[in-house]
């Protein structure tokens, strides 16, 4: 083989390793909410005023040490469960961020220079409301899953029969069935974008106020890290970058990269990534560029 | 129909099984160090233990593909959710309905499946190479940084100065006559400068923070002129020698280390550093 060729399937065998524990935990939480717990265990105790409950379930991720990988199946988890699809996307994408380990790992990491760790929990949390809040308006919420998730949704896993064991050995199946494959894509992809685009042009981007904003979500994009260490990942570039840029990077990257797109894909229609996709772009530049501008 | 079913059923169970038995094989034969740091050991081969055994607990309880189900939901539930491509949204009743898009969504998961299989067990682990070093810009990350102090006093032992450690300092700006008298001992791979591949080369090493995704190249570069007609690419050597203003015109590096002794050794059981 070729060097990039080697290079390819490393790269790519390195995120499935990484990957795989945090996807089979988040598996595991979700066949917990959906079999283990009594239904309506969490619905029920949630507050029913929408932007009340929103802030509240996208905080849910304080008490779940899943990056972004094992989220994916935790919050479809909740959708079968009953939560609607734009206070799960609430969830999705604030989990990552405030998740113990990244909030530990980004303080390690930063500190409170720069407001870097502050403006990655307010940004990120903002974002996920935001998008929650603008879903919760749509006046047909089933459309934005895939036509296969929908027919999963349809059957209530408290109805199902056989011991709660038997259950969670058939639902790990059913989510393994749709994660996996999902993951292996995801890790191919993120192998191949690696070995072929470089790097140093992102990099050398990295010290405009505008271009570092741009160009390191777009290395979020690409490196497709996970959130519990992508602080490390991006202070070890030093003080190359502007503030701006990181918490861009730190806000993008766990919500959108490729390999969570090939994840989410399970769950949401191509045209629903898309539009996510660009609102919180969009979001997280102006959060980024805020930061250039006040530090 | 039959192989459809046989394939969407236990699609995820294969590449978990997979995916789990590679990490444990790795785990066991010391080598999960290609591609992840380790302090996630334990964290990951726990995980990979617990894939295992649900993955087991799973084949056992699910139906066989000849047999019908005897609740459709559960039906509705393997087909349905599956993911991308025309094997996702499409597959669930296409068993019935759609036949030929059935199939060709369980090729697509076939291909997937033999792919994993192919990169998880069949391809020989390996560290990363050269070509990723001159994707990711050697020492262009400053991770070493952090734990380098101001150059080394004469009184200093720096026998046990890692490669990061003397390319932190050398990025630091430590010139030849900060670390004049001193000898260096390094072990790296190979790899050629940028601007003067004929006379100088890097001994390198990736530092990993995560996983090998985030790996990052550092290097102390080394004038040995002729070098490639001995060490190739790639190959690992243990440098010793002692550091100097580099005599190379073409080559970016303003310090180098001129070499006593230059030998080739394996690849050590931990390629990267952390």
């Amino acid at each position: 083989m070729t060097d990039p060729a080697k290079d390819f399937v490393t790269l790519s065998v390195s995120v499935i390793i990484e990957s795989l524990p945090f996807v089979i935990l988040g598996i595991l939480l979700s066949a917990i909410v959906q079999i283990w717990l009594p239904a309506g265990f969490l619905l029920r105790r949630l507050p029913r005023n929408p932007v009340l409950r929103r802030s509240l379930i996208s905080l849910l991720g304080v008490l779940l040490p899943v990056c972004e990988c094992g989220n994916v199946p935790l919050a479809r988890g909740l959708i079968v469960s009953g939560l609607s699809v734009a206070d799960s996307m609430a969830f999705l994408f604030a989990a990552p961020i405030i998740n113990p380990i990244t909030i530990i790992t980004t303080y390690q990491a930063f500190g409170w220079n720069d407001g870097i760790l502050i403006s990655r929990i307010v940004g990120g949390l903002l974002i996920a409301n935001l998008v929650g809040f603008i879903y919760s308006a749509h006046p047909a919420p089933q459309t934005l899953l895939t036509r296969g998730f929908q027919a999963a949704c349809a059957v209530d896993p408290h109805a199902e029969h056989g011991t709660r064991t038997r259950r969670t050995l058939i639902s790990f199946g059913r989510e393994s069935a749709a994660m996996m494959p999902a993951l292996i894509v995801g890790a191919g992809v993120a192998g191949l974008i690696q070995v072929a685009v470089s790097r140093n042009l992102l990099i050398t981007l990295g010290s405009n106020p505008l271009w570092s904003v741009l160009a390191l979500m777009a290395l979020a994009f690409i490196v497709a890290i996970c959130s519990n260490v992508d602080a490390f990942f991006i202070l070890s570039f030093g003080s190359t970058f502007l503030p701006g840029g990181i918490v861009a990077f730190l806000i993008f990257g766990p919500m959108i990269d490729i390999k969570m797109l090939a994840l989410m894909r399970t769950t949401f229609t191509v045209r629903t990534l898309v539009q996510v996709s660009v609102l919180i772009a969009v979001c997280a530049a102006a959060i980024g560029l805020a930061v250039n501008l006040v530090f | 129909m039959f192989f459809s079913r046989l394939v969407t059923r236990w699609k995820g169970l294969a590449l978990t099984l997979l995916a789990a038995i590679a990490t444990v094989w790795l785990g066991v034969t010391g080598q999960l160090g290609l591609y992840i740091n380790p302090r996630y050991y334990a964290f990951t081969l726990i995980m990979a233990g617990i894939a295992f055994v649900l993955t087991i607990g799973a084949l056992l309880v699910i139906p066989g593909p000849g047999e019908d189900d005897e609740h459709d939901h559960e039906h509705a539930g393997f087909n349905g959710p599956d993911g991308r491509g025309p094997d996702a949204r499409d597959v669930d009743g296409a068993g019935r309905r759609r036949p030929l898009l059935a199939f060709g969504g369980s090729l697509t998961a076939v291909v997937i499946v033999a792919a994993a299989a192919v990169a998880l067990l069949v391809v020989p682990p390996s560290s990363l190479t050269s070509a990723a070093v001159e994707q990711r810009s050697l020492n262009g990350s400053s991770n070493a940084l952090a734990n380098a102090g101001p150059p080394p006093g004469t009184s200093d032992d720096t026998t046990a100065y890692s490669v990061k450690d003397w390319a932190a300092l050398i990025r630091q700006g430590a010139s030849a006559d900060d670390l004049s008298g001193r000898t260096a001992t390094l072990t790296g791979f190979v790899t050629p400068d940028a601007d003067d591949p004929d006379n100088v080369f890097y001994v390198a090493r990736f530092v990993v923070t995560c996983c090998a995704v985030d790996a990052q190249p550092v290097g102390v570069p080394v004038y040995s002129p002729g070098w490639s007609s001995s060490y190739a690419t790639d190959s690992w050597v243990t440098v010793t020698g002692a550091f100097e203003a580099n005599p190379s015109v073409l080559s970016a590096a303003t310090t180098v280390v001129r070499p006593d002794s230059l030998t080739a050794v394996d690849q050590p059981a931990e390629p990267y550093v952390y």
